[in-house]
């Protein structure tokens, strides 16, 4: 795996050199910045009425739990934001390898395709990574406002990882799949808001299958985390859609030799 | 040091290579010499484990490259057509990050860098991004890439082909530096470029070797001369079944001279003789080939010095001799039609 490391490593030097994955990275946190102040400011007025209301009638059992909800609120929508900037990240990975002949590079070393494939997954992770960053000083914030909530913080970032892995292995693989970016960017995009959002067509029916549509949803695992709730059953579906990315990467990647150059 | 025996690639029905069998002894400058599409590229993937072969074998410092692929492609520099470059990086950042992929050890990494750097000259542009480079300095970089974990073999697809004259003359120069301490297997599209590096040649054309030789010899050969085929009918010799073991030794010397992949002999021997020796005597006539098809009749090429045409004189000789002209052409030795490709876009 020692190669893995070498080409996460150049990817990432790539990145930090290449426009889109500023862009991205800005977007990414311009966008989290944008909904998290807003979130705050709704949120502290809505409670203050409600603190209000609550008096008026008079009821003192009644709480509301302002920083779960604002959170819950909050890493929702970053998996929303994600969504429109993990392809952004993804979509040149093997397609620009390939539109550079660099690719017929690596294939011609001495690494194997595993190696190769976990390398470039290393790389693009790593990246969603540091995009991540910039968002800690948000809990600062709350933290200051006496709103922290250790626990849901930790398990929405570990469910936002989760979610990003999952995302990143599915846009390496469509990028193995496409020789242009711009077609591997909205295969991703396509597939990715199939995924994420079937659920929702679920509701509409009631069957078996619903329930099957349902469970392939990455929100429907995804809520869980931004909830605070960590559950073994959410992990592993992460990490299954990961690793069948992975492995279907690794199948495209040796099928490529035999296309046409 | 590099064997291939019985290589072939097919994309569909078409065969891009068709049965490759050669060896590269240690040390030796293998030049691939052939018109675009004739398979020099498909045959290098093909050696540098990048395609899979659709049969046949290839084996570097005996390694075999399916059952030991990392062995192969650790021993291997490989530089493509296109340099395979990541032009966001600096010069020195692509090149370590090339000696890690292919295993130089973490201590000797920069040394070895440097040292791919000095040879090939890049040290005014190390700090360089390879995208600000020109297309010599890029394709010097492409070379360091191939040389950096001192592979030793060198598998270089047309070096010189993007370059201009200059540029075309200073990577060339580059290649007869390495030489010394690589096994070299290059392709190119130009003769006198093969003939200024390689020590052997082969000719590539529809994924057959043409030809195999020297150079020297092949320049020679290939130096402008006419060619003239005839099909004639001779009448049935008495003396059928007798091989004349001097005619066969004759004819084996020259098949391997023109190196014309030949069926085996099933006409007449002394037919063979007989027309073979009729044709020398015509003046001018420097060299016949007596190819030996199937059927009755004999399909002969008769070369001759540039600038003089045969044809009367042989037609002349078929008839006083009494055989059937069947046909006759002026053609370009089929070598000499690749070598028009070859060196058409020769400046
Ligand atoms: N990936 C491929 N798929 C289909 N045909 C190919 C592929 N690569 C090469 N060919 C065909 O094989 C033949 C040999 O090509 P190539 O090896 O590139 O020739 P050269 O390098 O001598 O110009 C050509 O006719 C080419 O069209
Ligand atoms: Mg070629």
């Amino acid at each position: 795996m020692r190669h893995a490391f070498a080409i996460a490593k150049r990817e990432l030097r790539s990145y930090f050199v290449s426009p889109i994955a500023y862009m991205a990275m800005t977007m990414f946190v311009f966008l989290s910045g944008a909904f998290f102040s807003n979130m705050v400011v709704y949120y502290v007025r809505q409670a203050m009425l409600a603190d209000r209301q609550i008096e008026q009638i008079a009821r003192s059992d009644l709480q509301l739990d302002v920083p779960s909800v604002i959170l819950g609120e909050f890493f929702k929508n970053e998996a929303f934001i994600l969504l429109l900037v993990l392809p952004l990240l993804t979509m040149g990975l093997i397609t620009d390898e390939r539109r550079k002949g660099t690719l017929e590079l690596l294939l011609t070393s001495p690494i194997r395709s595993a190696e190769l494939v976990a390398g470039k997954f290393l790389g693009a992770f790593s990246m969603f990574v540091i995009m991540l960053l910039p968002t800690l000083p948000f809990y600062y914030v709350l933290h200051q406002g006496g709103a922290w909530e250790p626990g849901i913080v930790a398990a929405g970032y570990l469910g936002l990882l989760l979610v990003g892995a999952a995302q990143i292995g599915i846009g390496l693989f469509v990028s193995s799949l496409c020789e242009n970016v711009l077609v591997s960017a909205f295969g991703t995009y396509g597939i990715l808001v199939a995924l994420s959002f079937v659920d929702t067509s679920a509701s509409l029916a009631r069957s078996i299958w619903a329930d099957f549509i349902q469970w392939l949803s990455f929100f429907y695992h995804y809520v869980n985390f931004s909830r605070g709730v960590v559950a073994l059953g959410d992990i592993s579906y992460f990490a299954t859609y990961l690793v069948f990315a992975l492995f279907l990467t690794q199948r495209s990647i040796e099928a490529i030799r035999f296309k046409r150059a | 040091m590099i064997a291939v025996q019985h290589l072939t690639k097919r994309f569909g029905r078409q065969t891009a290579v068709d049965d490759l069998t050669f060896e590269v002894r240690v040390g030796e400058v293998l030049g691939f010499l052939g018109p675009n599409g004739a398979g020099k590229t498909t045959t290098m993937r093909m050696i540098t484990g990048y395609l899979p072969a659709t049969s046949g074998k290839v084996s570097i410092d005996g390694f075999d490259l399916i059952d030991h692929p990392l062995d192969v492609k650790r021993r291997i520099g490989y530089l493509q057509e296109n340099p395979p470059l990541y032009p966001e990086l600096t010069v020195r950042r692509y090149l370590e990050f090339v000696a890690e992929i292919k295993d130089v050890p973490a201590r000797r990494r920069a040394a070895q860098v440097d040292r791919a750097i000095d040879r090939v000259n890049l040290g005014e542009v190390r700090d360089k991004r390879i995208a600000k480079l020109s297309k010599g300095f890029k394709q010097r970089v492409g070379l360091a890439q191939a040389i950096v974990h001192e592979p030793p073999v060198l598998i270089l697809d047309e070096p010189t082909s993007s370059l201009d004259p200059k540029q075309r003359a200073e990577v060339r120069d580059l290649i007869a530096e390495l030489r010394g301490d690589h096994t070299v297997v290059l392709s190119t599209h130009i003769l006198p470029e093969v003939s200024q590096i390689a020590d052997r040649v082969f000719i590539l054309n529809r994924g057959q070797v043409m030809a195999v030789d020297t150079p020297a010899r092949l320049a020679e050969r290939l130096r402008g001369r006419e060619m003239v085929i005839v099909e004639v009918q001779m009448p049935q010799s008495a003396a059928d079944s007798h091989q004349s073991s001097v005619v066969s030794r004759q004819s084996s010397v020259d098949s391997r001279q023109s190196s014309v992949v030949s069926r085996q002999s099933s006409v007449d021997s002394q037919q063979v003789a007989l027309a073979r020796e009729a044709f020398e005597a015509i003046p001018g006539v420097s060299h016949v080939v007596v190819d030996p098809s199937s059927g009755p009749n004999l399909h002969v090429r008769i070369e001759s010095a540039p600038g003089t045409d045969v044809r009367g004189d042989v037609a002349a000789l078929v008839a006083a001799r009494g055989w059937r002209l069947l046909g006759l052409k002026n053609e370009s030795l089929s070598l000499e039609e690749i070598f028009l490709e070859l060196t058409k876009d020769e400046p």
